[in-house]
């Protein structure tokens, strides 16, 4: 079934301190069209006030790659936003 | 000599959930053209920040680690003469001393395959999307990392 067509369906990753913040390992979200990563992140620290502090050590990413926060979502978009990296 | 400029399909780029084998990985990346390789193996410490640390847990949005990785791979073919490149990351619970990234970098010549094997582990650190979560007597918290670089904000971007 296609979803309504002024909203958007992505896919939500968490990770790291983001994911234990938030107890969300990933979920869907249905947005309006015209949302930006910086817009749904709002609607995440609104949900979790903790999260709303972390933003600017965070960066964001859309379909695997990292995006600026004014990037706007597509449908089916997947989306995270990704503390910074400890590999090695 | 020519020397592929890209990628080579002999190239090993892998996410593990269990051990590095090390030695396959050097047998790998060894070959006739070359007469060098370099290998960077970094393995869990004992201590952080003076806290005896008991275990690390490592997670990464693997898909994107991946990709990042394979950029990675590309990117030293193209600035450096190497052949063969492998590098390996291990995630999950580590214990002391065991292997979490692993790095082989063969050339003909010794040069590219030491400055290729340290730009591989310096930008992994900056830019691939792992986790660790250090675990101590007394507590565990997330290693201080590093925040990789956002692209700048673009007025349309395309999908």
């Amino acid at each position: 079934m296609p979803p309504v067509s002024s909203n958007l369906r992505v896919q939500v990753l968490f990770f790291g301190r983001v994911r234990e913040l938030t107890g969300l390992a990933e979920e869907i979200a249905e947005v309006p069209s015209g949302t930006t990563l910086a817009s749904l992140f709002g609607l995440y620290a609104a949900r979790f006030p903790k999260l709303a502090a972390f933003r600017s050590s965070l960066v964001a990413s859309r379909n695997e790659e990292f995006a600026s926060w004014d990037t706007p979502l597509s449908n089916e978009d997947r989306v995270s936003f990704l503390p910074p990296v400890s590999g090695g | 000599m020519a020397m592929a400029n890209t990628a080579s399909e002999n190239d090993r780029i892998a996410l593990l959930h269990s051990p590095i084998d090390l030695l396959a990985i050097v047998r790998d990346v060894r070959a006739d053209p070359d007469g060098a390789m370099v290998t960077f193996d970094g393995f869990v410490r004992n201590e952080s920040h003076g806290r005896r640390t008991l275990h690390l847990d490592y997670e990464a949005y693997e898909p994107m680690a991946l990709a990042k990785m394979k950029e990675i791979a590309a990117l030293a073919h193209q600035h450096f003469a190497i052949h063969r490149l492998a590098i390996v990351h291990r995630l999950g619970r580590l214990q002391i001393g065991e292997t979490s990234v692993f790095i082989a970098v063969s050339a003909p010549h010794r040069g590219a395959a030491f400055d290729a094997c340290r730009f591989a582990i310096d930008t992994l650190k900056r830019t691939v999307p792992i986790w660790k979560k250090e675990y101590f007597e007394d507590g565990a918290v997330w290693a201080d990392g590093e925040l990789p670089p956002a692209p700048p904000s673009s007025p349309r971007t395309a999908s």
